[in-house]
């Protein structure tokens, strides 16, 4: 697979995570050999970081990201850099909360979802990378018609 | 995203949408939803077939609108998840609680 690396800078707000779907956009259609279920695994945990980057910035009067998505022969890669204040978000092993829960699932689900999600505090912006190795996890059951 | 809905009589209304639902239209799911249960609607179907992405914040969103509904004495059914909603319902462990139902009639046909 040939390596392509594309980035986006958003600031929110007013941006919210519509700016990363239509970026992950773009990247798929430049990107065409990687699967379906690859691409639901990977936009569903980059955009549940990007929410919680978001939504624990917002007390902070706000956040300007940068995000880089990258795919290779090793999968789809993401580094999502922030310039929120360090400590806002705890990465540890997240347990899924219980089923009538109404929040506390994101970083569970990013979890569930890549096979990998590291946290580093570098020049004073916090940085998320993700990796997703090629259908890592089975594909879901197709929904009844 | 705006919310549609369709009442079928018997307190069972049909609720549409197209787009994403998450931490920007889980708020207008949320006040739709509380809208037909004060208009004394609280057997909710919402159609999810026009949902191509949902988060957790959208997962969140419905299910206050279950509780919400069963506060009520009714229930909140879904119809039509597309893959992408199916997978997070299902590492969620939702899908317990929250069983696709094929149509808006087989939601409610108990």
């Amino acid at each position: 697979m040939t390596e392509s690396v594309t980035s986006l800078l958003f600031n929110s707000p007013p941006d919210d995570v519509d700016a990363v779907h239509e970026f992950l956009e773009q990247v798929w259609q430049a990107n065409p050999g990687i699967g379906e279920f690859d691409r639901m695994a990977f936009e569903t945990a980059l955009i549940e970081l990007s929410a919680n980057v978001i939504q624990h910035a917002s007390g902070e009067g706000g956040v300007t990201c940068v995000l880089s998505v990258t795919s290779d022969a090793d999968g789809l890669h993401a580094s999502l850099s922030d310039t929120a204040d360090a400590g806002g978000i705890v990465l540890v092993d997240r347990a899924m909360p219980d089923e009538l829960s109404e929040s506390g699932r994101g970083i569970a689900l990013i979890q569930a979802l890549v096979d990998e999600l590291r946290y580093e505090r570098i020049d004073e912006r916090n940085v998320w990378t993700i990796r997703k190795a090629p259908q890592a996890i089975e594909p879901p059951a197709a929904a009844e018609a | 995203m705006e919310f549609q809905t369709e009442t079928l009589g018997d307190g069972v209304v049909v609720i549409r949408g197209e787009g994403r639902l998450n931490m920007v239209s889980g708020p207008a799911l949320r006040e739709t939803v509380l809208r037909e249960l004060e208009a004394g609607n609280p057997r909710v179907v919402v159609e999810l077939d026009r949902i191509a992405f949902m988060d957790s914040s959208g997962l969140g969103a419905l299910i206050s609108c279950l509780k919400a509904a069963r506060e009520k004495g009714g229930d909140l059914r879904i119809v039509g998840p597309s893959t992408q909603v199916s997978m997070v319902l299902r590492l969620s462990n939702v899908d317990t609680i929250l069983p696709p139902f094929e149509s808006v009639e087989a939601a409610y046909r108990d």
